[in-house]
């Protein structure tokens, strides 16, 4: 690792659940540092050397840093709001670049050809237009009006409808969408990505969730999460190339793909580039 | 699908010398005719005629760019007089 990835250094990034952390500890690594997740009050983080990690416990996760975040971990307001259920969905290790998993993500075209039959379907292929910025003052990417016709749009929708969409990059490594609610009208589902980079081409992939869904059981939801994921993991490990490009050369971006060229100008101005490919080849 | 001509007002930090070369490698690539109108450090110009989509495509990818680059906004004009 190098100087030139301080600025992702200073980032914060999911490393545990900590509901489920072993008594002897999680031993895994952050942009190839080994490190070891400790139960215990509060819960530590250290690295091989013995030095301590700056620690929050939050959505489920244990974050750290292997640098000096400048700012407090980004908020997702609706984890605090009554009612929701937070679920913790796990871990999926996926070999790609850990921001080759937050632009998959981003992706809503790959919808009808991936997730056939539950997020999408032919022949409703096309993704109308939608707003994208990148927001000054919070400093995050934000696509907003997003629709999509989805035939099972989640665990508790019960036929096709139509979806509304928000997505979210308030971290590089981490996503949120918000979509329609199918239980209530007028709220968003939340369910985000938090991914923790081991490599540059190896990731850890924390899904969380928080939903207004008081009948479906967690196992179903749990389950359906993974399904969809892992449906994206055998796409994701396929990608060449493996790292993510700021440069697109040989790849023609187009219209649709305008969140994934958010994120990326987003990320090329941040200097966010482990796990980027900087010259396209 | 019938061609268009427009031009594309690139503004930024344009000045590394990748950048024209780099348009036209982007503009050939998606199969459109292109011409540089105006460069400087600041402000390129280029006239596109081809499909409206490949337009698009090309605004993708310059709001992209090379890695040493900025590109901070980029403006469409349709039919451009001169």
């Amino acid at each position: 690792m190098t100087m030139a990835h301080q600025p992702m250094i200073d980032q914060w990034y999911p490393v545990a659940l900590a509901s489920q952390l072993p008594p002897e500890g999680r031993a895994t690594q952050l942009m190839g540092m080994p490190i070891t997740v400790l139960p215990g009050t509060p819960v530590r983080v250290v690295t091989n050397d013995g030095r301590d990690l700056h620690v929050i416990v939050r959505y489920g996760h244990v974050w750290t840093s292997l640098g000096k975040p400048s700012k407090e971990l980004f908020d997702i307001p609706e984890a605090d709001q009554p009612g929701r259920r937070l679920v913790e969905v796990g871990v999926v290790r996926v070999r790609c670049s850990p921001l080759r998993a937050v632009e998959n993500f981003l992706d809503i075209a790959h919808f009808p050809f991936v997730h056939t039959d539950i997020l999408g379907a032919e022949p409703h292929t096309e993704v109308g237009k939608y707003d994208v910025e990148i927001r000054d003052e919070e400093d995050e990417v934000w696509a907003t009006k997003v629709q999509f016709y989805q035939p099972q749009a989640a665990k508790s929708a019960s036929g096709g409808i139509t979806t509304d969409y928000m997505y979210r990059v308030p971290a590089p490594t981490s996503t949120v969408l918000y979509k329609t609610c199918p239980a209530r009208p007028g709220e968003w589902d939340v369910i985000t990505l938090f991914v923790q980079p081991l490599t540059e081409e190896l990731c850890d992939v924390w899904p969380w969730m928080a939903l207004f869904d008081d009948e479906t059981a967690l196992t179903d939801l749990i389950h359906f999460q993974q399904m969809i994921f892992l449906q994206d993991r055998s796409i994701l490990e396929n990608q060449i190339p493996r790292l993510l490009p700021l440069d697109p050369g040989r790849e023609i971006p187009t219209r649709a793909d305008l969140t994934s060229v958010a994120y990326r100008r987003w990320l090329k101005r941040h200097q966010f580039t482990y796990g980027a490919q900087l010259v396209a080849q | 699908m019938p061609a268009a001509h427009e031009r594309l007002t690139i503004r930024g930090n344009l000045g590394a010398g990748s950048f024209l070369p780099w348009v036209a490698r982007h503009a050939a690539r998606l199969g459109l005719d292109g011409e540089i109108h105006h460069a400087d450090a600041g402000r390129v110009d280029i006239d596109l005629r081809g499909p409206t989509d490949l337009i698009d495509a090309m605004e993708m990818g310059c709001l992209l760019g090379p890695i040493d680059v900025w590109v901070e906004t980029i403006d469409r004009t349709p039919n451009p007089s001169a």
